[in-house]
């Protein structure tokens, strides 16, 4: 095969790709925008109605602060702990380091079904209700197995003497953390905070488990989606969609700029 | 090395807190779970029988082997058809993109990541309707006379998961691409009849670990997943997990749900053992 | 560790905690938790009630009386204050001592419909413990520019291959083994564990023709995109709200009758605030709480209250069939009310005819 010939196949298998990955969103968007009570074709005109039906309804305007509180939250304890462990790991010698780092990751190998079942069990047992508390626990969990990898990884050599540079001045341990290991890091600790934030935002299956009233909005969806077929469906999704899509961007800019 | 720390108490107390999260909610959980799945349910009573019954019920309930089966299928396929997919659109972002467009596309080929993805399958199910917009598309381009019958089946259920992990494995795999020496793609994107022999015995084992990675999390993720069988499926056939929620939502029965649970988990710790020579932690 | 860093962890732990708990503070000085199907969750029926009484109302809805106790068994006593459920189901919650007794001078008993005031169900030793709220009927739904509506009076349609791979059932194992039975010509009220081996064969009969089992969406979608022709299970409560999009949705009771279906609402037993549980349920059962009800946003059906009639237009009449009703209800069973023994083995039946 030619090099131009190459291309244009490479290029049409492009197309075909992205047509794939796009399909269900343009699907999605084109009938939030529908004309009438159901979401599927034929396509009977604009109205804008259904996206105010979303943002005049209680439950779901609740249920979209519940999610970020929650992931703004468990994402920060997860970068937190996974931090902390990551430059102990990392910078000193531990007794069975490699068997804290497998139980450290072991979470990554599990469906969150069984986490969220294994947490569910427990609630019951102790009595304990269920809520976003109950919920963000369990995000915690899934979560600090990735922000350990992505951290762990990135405590390269190149930092380590900086923070033993720092430390022959006379730094504190503490000191070392802050003003030299998390500034170094930035970048990282921001990929997994991000990246956390995204996996906690639309996580279903332990959310659905571990709430009752106070849910988040996959679970909101899915009760929505359980009351039968609405256009409104289509338009918090295409919501979630914008406002997912402002803030990866809006991320993406951010961490450019540092670089 | 690692500076030898004289103060290494420290250094397990900073280790501590992560470690007391992962052991007080998932392993603590994950052993409780244990214990449950050798208990009884009778009436609506948990009795500690100490048995293997639940465990029995997957060889004698034809219906829960066949959602393990099912369950195992499902997961393959799904792998196999993602990696085919994602690999050579992969490449042809690390490789026929210009540079300083590349990551523009890798954003957008990943977008569609960012809906939440209970309502993705949903918009599935509208695409694939008999007169969803893939049925009109094939019509009017005269390739079929009847509308195919894609919604509601295992089909269904294959090309939702399929959708969302090639944009997974996109991710994992160009990452490893563009982390090839350059001179070793350009020989296999130059050589022409060579190509083929290159790729097989020089980029496909450098990218193998980036593959690994991804087929990997593609496995755990989509034999754990209830959403897309249950919304895409049509209940035309159950899935493991949708088995296991079965137990729980409409009956409470906590130590089959356990059982169900632990033999997914199984599943899944082959297959990291078989990954695991993949899937290793390095620092950078 | 040294101080600064604990102190400051303890802090952001704190913050996390009040972020997390942040979303739990009400407006209302009370809350009232209740147990319910989605109809329920309707603003235009909570709003009201919440501002007339200060309180804001708690929904968390279910499908089907086992998930709906499954949820109370991982519950502490007192979480819950009302509970509407299955009609059916009443006795097996009154058994299970859920539920307390309600005043009977306060309830508009003589105002339902005669056959859902049903006292088998809701009283014990004298004592009302539920009152019949909505009713309905699972049944064929249809479209009647695609089939022939002839066929739709005959309960065996459900199994025909004449209209192979056309037929959507809705994933709820009660109604549709009801419809099965009277179909093979069983009264729903007799069916016994002898009756399972050729309930089961039938099942997987009708299996074999079906397109998809699925719930509330995937069955509409299915009815409403044309993949399906025939929604085993349906009734108002499916076609009412698609209609007004797609007249050509239409929903019968065969000449062998369907399987009626009815929601009871009652106060639990453990509930701490039962004057004011009492106050949601006389207000659930007024005749504009009925009105309300019956056209909720997430199912139609009929009010249990003859007098929401008059809070209900016209073209809401005709769509909930009002005026048919009483040849509805001399035709229709009730849904099957098995033993907790008879459930179990029908929800494995279910599970394997869903596996087949």
């Amino acid at each position: 095969m030619s090099g131009a010939a190459r291309h244009a196949f490479g290029a049409l298998y492009a197309v075909l790709i992205y047509g794939f990955i796009f399909l269900p969103v343009i699907v999605l968007v084109l009938f939030s925008f529908q004309d009438g009570r159901l979401p599927v074709p034929p396509f009977q005109g604009f109205t804008a109605r259904w996206y105010q039906a979303v943002l005049t309804d209680r439950q779901l305007t609740e249920a979209l602060i519940n999610s970020a509180l929650v992931a703004l939250a468990s994402s920060a304890l997860a970068v937190l702990l996974g931090f902390l462990a990551a430059y102990g790991l990392a910078r000193h010698q531990l007794p069975a380091a490699a068997g804290q780092r497998l139980l450290l990751m072991a979470p990554l190998t599990v469906s969150y079904l069984i986490i969220g079942l294994g947490l569910l069990i427990v609630w019951n047992a102790l009595g304990w209700p269920k809520s976003l508390l109950a919920v963000g626990i369990g995000h915690v969990v899934i979560n600090l197995p990735l922000c350990f990898a992505i951290l762990y990884s990135q405590m390269g050599e190149h930092q380590a003497g900086l923070e033993r540079a720092a430390r022959d001045l006379g730094a504190s341990e503490i000191q070392v953390l802050l003003k030299i290991t998390a500034p170094v890091l930035w970048p990282a600790l921001f990929a997994s905070f991000f990246l956390a934030m995204t996996f906690s935002w639309d996580e279903f299956i332990i959310a659905f488990l571990l709430t009752r009233f106070e849910v988040t909005l996959p679970v909101e969806i899915w009760s929505l989606l359980r009351s039968g077929l609405d256009p409104k469906t289509n338009a918090v999704g295409s919501l979630v969609f914008l406002v997912s899509i402002g803030l990866a961007v809006l991320l993406e800019l951010v961490l450019l700029r540092r670089r | 090395m690692s500076r030898p720390a004289g103060h290494s108490w420290r250094a397990i107390l900073l280790v501590a807190p992560a470690l007391l999260w992962t052991l007080a909610f998932f392993v603590l959980p994950f052993a409780v779970m244990v214990v449950l799945s050798l208990w009884e349910r009778v009436g609506s009573q948990l009795v500690p029988s100490w048995t293997l019954a639940n465990y029995a019920k997957l060889l004698e309930r034809g219906h829960f082997l066949a959602a393990l089966v099912n369950s195992l299928e499902v997961t393959a396929l799904v792998t196999a058809l993602s990696i085919l997919l994602a690999y050579p659109f992969a490449w042809i972002l690390a490789e026929q993109v210009p540079k300083r467009w590349q990551r523009l596309a890798l954003l957008l080929a990943v977008l569609p990541f960012w809906t939440s993805y209970v309502i993705r399958s949903y918009s599935w199910l509208l695409v694939l309707a008999k007169n969803g917009i893939v049925n009109q598309a094939l019509l009017a381009s005269g390739l079929i006379a009847q509308p195919l019958a894609l919604a509601n089946s295992r089909t269904a259920t294959v090309i939702g998961f399929v959708h969302f992990f090639v944009m997974l494995l996109t991710l994992t795999i160009y990452a490893n691409l563009v982390q090839l020496p350059a001179n070793y793609r350009r020989a296999a994107a130059d050589l022409g009849a060579g190509a083929l022999r290159t790729f097989w015995h020089v980029i496909l084992p450098l990218t193998l670990p980036g593959v690994m990675v991804g087929a990997f999390l593609t496995f755990v993720l989509c034999i754990g997943d209830y959403i897309t069988p249950q919304i895409l499926g049509g209940n035309n056939e159950l899935l493991l997990p949708q088995v296991i929620m079965l137990q729980i939502g409409r009956r409470a029965d906590f130590p089959t749900a356990s059982a169900l649970s632990i033999v997914l988990m199984l599943v899944v710790t082959a297959a990291y053992l078989a990954a695991a020579r993949w899937l290793k932690l390095e620092r950078a | 560790m040294p101080e600064p860093l604990k102190s400051k962890r303890t802090t952001i732990g704190a913050a996390l905690l009040v972020l997390l708990t942040a979303g739990s503070a009400a407006d209302a000085t009370e809350d009232l938790n209740a147990l319910v199907w989605c109809d329920h969750t309707d603003p235009t029926l909570i709003e009201p009630f919440e501002k007339a009484h200060d309180v804001r109302v708690n929904l968390k809805d279910y499908e089907g009386t086992g998930t709906a106790l499954s949820l109370i068994e991982q519950s502490q006593p007192g979480d819950w204050d009302v509970f509407v459920i299955d009609g059916i189901d009443v006795p097996r919650a009154i058994e299970a001592d859920l539920l307390a007794p309600l005043p009977k001078d306060q309830l508009p008993l003589g105002d339902l419909f005669p056959e859902l005031v049903m006292p088998a169900n809701h009283e014990k030793d004298g004592q009302v413990y539920a009152v019949s709220e909505k009713f309905g009927y699972n049944t064929i739904s249809f479209n009647k520019d695609k089939v022939d509506p002839a066929d739709m009076n005959d309960m065996t349609v459900i199994w025909s291959d004449k209209y192979k791979d056309r037929i959507a059932v809705y994933d709820y194992y009660l109604p549709v083994l009801g419809m099965v039975a009277i179909g093979l010509g069983k009264p729903t009220a007799g069916l016994a564990e002898a009756d399972l081996p050729v309930l089961r064969d039938q099942l997987f009969k009708m299996k074999s023709v079906a397109k998809l089992v699925g719930g509330v969406v995937e069955s509409q979608t299915a009815l409403a995109t044309g993949e399906v022709d025939i929604l085993v299970g349906g009734g108002e409560w499916v076609t009412a709200s698609l209609t007004g999009d797609n007249p050509a949705l239409d929903w019968v009771l065969p000449e062998q009758g369907g399987v009626r279906w009815s929601q009871s609402i009652g106060v639990f037993k453990t509930s701490q605030k039962q004057a004011l549980a009492l106050e949601f349920v006389k207000y659930i059962l007024s005749p504009e709480g009925q009105a309300r009800l019956a056209t909720s946003s997430c199912y139609w059906a009929m009010p249990a209250n003859q007098k929401a009639g008059q809070h209900l237009s016209e073209p809401q009449k005709r769509a909930l069939r009002w005026s048919d009703q009483a040849g509805y209800l001399a035709k229709a069973q009730l849904y099957p009310a098995p033993s907790p023994e008879l459930d179990a083995q029908m929800q494995d039946v279910w599970t394997e005819f869903l596996q087949h």
